[in-house]
């Protein structure tokens, strides 16, 4: 099992800057996604430590060991890929024994390791088919089951799921965690989808324009971004703008056009800075008479949407401020009304603007 | 209303269907309309003549023979043709697709922008007729040619590389004129191939030439087999190339059925050699079509 270090990692493709000199940490076992938007870097960052391209700068090392000048195949590394990349003309169990014949493994080894690997994903009938032969979900799991054969010291997943319909992706959310979990494997897993990238990780990086924009636990991207745009980017959000008025322990006060708001803060800021509070719509509570917190206003509300397990509701607090927030749907509040919400300070956090 | 609604999404009223196959059948019928007229009735002509009697005075004599046949596969002069043809035939194909592919892995890997350039490039020999381009060839192979006077400046050679007149020289006019039609299907058989499946390959540890082999190479087996047929088609009834760049010391199939027609006036001994030229060919595909069928089925439909 390897440690996996990243340090200074750039790469360029004709000058653009595609990935902008990063350090990451892996720990041994770990598994780490790379959680971002289209074109920010994670497909290149995975193929950088895959080697299938070479860095313009910074070094990747295997447990110390650096690894930039190795050709992709003396790497060991398991790699899946978003549209599978099965060998079509292989069948399954040839599929699975490509990498263990390319180590020169004995045959009756191979077959043993292929059986096993097969069951694991459970997928022990299916060794005589096809990739074509296939469904989508299978499919999936021999290219988990064929990276997995070769006993890699890391394993990379490049959007395994993106080809799946909803519910199956679901599945294999778990499947693949509990996988990773019983191997024990160092995993980087990369993900623009936000959910799936909290279910599965140890560790969330989160990515924009080929730089780290934070990198911690689920918790820590949801409760504590560290930015506004890791914020938007993950989960829905309401900012409301203020000013920092003064700090008071680990809250600080700040002024609004909803008025003064207590608000949870990573640091201490100055007085007069400019700040955003984050407030999830689901941490909001609406009420029809006035609440006893601190953080409280009136508003009207101006839309609803039914989702089934909750209300959606869209909020116009007035001087053009609007929030958006998610209720049980126990209790309903029509279009029109006028309403009081809270916004218990525990639950919110401060943002610099 | 839910039954008409469905039939827009497919053909499942009966006329429909046969609607469209009507217009399907209407849009190839020029095509067989051609080959009917201009392939398959003279063949039958062929055949015909083939077992007509020879005569040096008429196209042919009264009456119908073997002899034709017997004679064209019982005399060493037309089988040592025959074969060579044929030989020619396959040592072209494997030259266009030794030679081939790496251009056509290339142009099928790059997104450089003189791609365009590059595929004019692989045209362009078709650019040139056939005569003008194997006087060309005479320009460069001939005894006093620019290559032997080239090596002669150089104080390299006395006397002259025989480099036409010979195989050798219509062997390389024929893999210079047909090498498109080995790249073009390549290139479309390589196309299509994932180069994940080359990533992939790799990462599970192959080195490059085991991912050539293993991968690349079985996955672009349609467009070996495409291009393989038929630069050997075209090499082995090739007629120009081999009398201009051969000057007779080179004598093929082809070359003696011209031989046959024109020089002797033996209509019927050149349809039955032009017609053993022809099923030879069709053999040998038919059989290197079994070997490589194997390969293809791995592939699926
Ligand atoms: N070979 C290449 N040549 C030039 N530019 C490239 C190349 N590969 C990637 N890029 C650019 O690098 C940027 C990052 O690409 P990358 O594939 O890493 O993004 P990504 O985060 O994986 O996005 P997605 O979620 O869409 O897969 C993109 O702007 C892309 O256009
Ligand atoms: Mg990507």
């Amino acid at each position: 099992m390897t440690r996996l270090s990243i340090s200074g990692l750039a790469k360029r493709f004709d000058k653009v800057a595609v990935l902008k000199g990063f350090d990451l940490e892996i720990a041994n076992g770990e598994l780490i996604s790379l959680l971002g938007p289209s074109g920010c870097g994670k497909t290149t960052t995975l193929r950088c430590i895959a080697g299938f391209e070479q860095p313009s700068s910074g070094r990747i090392e295997f447990d110390g060991a650096d690894v930039v000048r190795l050709p992709a195949e003396k790497r060991d590394i398991g790699m899946v890929f978003q549209n599978y990349a099965l060998f079509p003309h292989m069948t399954v169990a040839e599929n699975l024994a490509f990498g263990l014949e390319m180590r020169k493994v004995a045959k009756p080894e191979i077959e043993r390791r292929t059986a096993e690997v097969l069951k694991l994903v459970q997928l022990s009938d299916l060794g005589g088919r096809y990739p074509r032969q296939l469904s989508g979900g299978q499919q999936q799991r021999v290219a988990l089951a064929r990276a997995l054969v070769i006993e890699p010291k890391l394993l990379l997943l490049d959007e395994p799921l993106a080809n799946l319909d909803a519910k199956l992706r679901e599945e294999m959310r778990f499947f693949i965690r509990s996988l990773q979990r019983r191997v024990g494997i160092t995993t980087v897993y990369v993900t623009h989808d936000q959910a799936e990238a909290m279910v599965i990780s140890d560790r969330i990086v989160v990515m924009f324009g080929g730089e780290i924009a934070q990198i911690g636990s689920a918790g820590d991207v949801y409760d504590r971004p560290a930015s506004r745009q890791v914020a938007s980017f993950i989960g829905l959000s309401n900012f409301i703008d203020g000013t920092v008025d003064g700090m008071d322990g680990e809250y600080c006060n700040v002024d609004t056009r909803l008025g003064r708001m207590r608000c949870r803060a990573g640091g201490a800021p100055a007085k007069g800075t400019a700040a955003s509070i984050l407030a999830r719509p689901e941490v909001i509570v609406l009420s029809s008479t006035e609440p006893q917190d601190v953080n409280r206003a009136r508003a009207t509300v101006a839309e609803r949407y039914f989702l089934g397990n909750m209300i959606d509701y869209r909020l116009d607090c007035g001087d053009g401020v609007v929030m958006q927030t998610q209720q049980p749907p126990h209790k309903v509040f029509e279009v029109g009304a006028s309403v009081w919400f809270a916004i218990p300070a525990g639950q919110t956090w401060l943002l610099a603007r | 209303m839910a039954a008409g609604a469905l039939t827009t999404f497919g053909p499942a009223v009966p006329g429909d269907a046969a609607r469209a196959r009507a217009l399907r059948l209407l849009l190839i019928a020029p095509v067989v309309v051609l080959i009917v007229v201009f392939l398959v009735l003279p063949y039958l002509n062929i055949v015909v003549m083939s077992i007509r009697v020879p005569s040096t005075r008429a196209p042919y004599a009264p009456g119908f023979t073997p002899d034709n046949y017997l004679r064209a596969l019982t005399d060493s002069l037309y089988l040592g043709a025959l074969a060579r043809s044929l030989a020619i035939g396959a040592a072209t194909a494997f030259f266009c697709l030794v030679l081939g592919y790496p251009v056509a892995y290339h142009l099928a890997r790059t997104n450089a922008r003189f791609k365009g350039l590059l595929f004019a490039a692989v045209l362009s020999p078709l650019l040139v007729g056939v005569v003008i381009r194997s006087y060309g060839w005479i320009i460069i192979l001939a005894n006093n040619g620019i290559i032997n006077q080239t090596l002669r400046g150089l104080g390299w050679i006395d006397s002259p590389v025989r480099l036409m007149y010979n195989e050798f020289g219509v062997m390389l006019a024929l893999v210079h004129v047909f090498l498109p039609f080995m790249i073009l299907p390549l290139t479309g058989a390589i196309q299509s191939i994932d180069p994940n499946l080359e990533a992939a390959a790799r990462s599970l540890g192959a080195p490059r030439w085991r991912v050539f082999t293993r991968i690349v190479l079985p996955l672009s087996m349609p467009g070996i087999q495409s291009g393989t047929i038929l630069v050997f088609v075209l090499a082995v009834s090739a007629y120009v190339t081999p009398m201009l760049l051969g000057g007779g010391n080179v004598q093929t199939m082809a070359t003696l059925v011209v031989q046959q027609l024109v020089d002797a006036f033996l209509w019927p001994v050149g349809a039955a050699l032009a017609l053993i030229l022809s099923l030879a060919g069709a053999c040998s595909v038919a059989i290197y079509a079994r070997l490589t069928a194997r390969t293809m089925r791995r592939l699926g439909p």
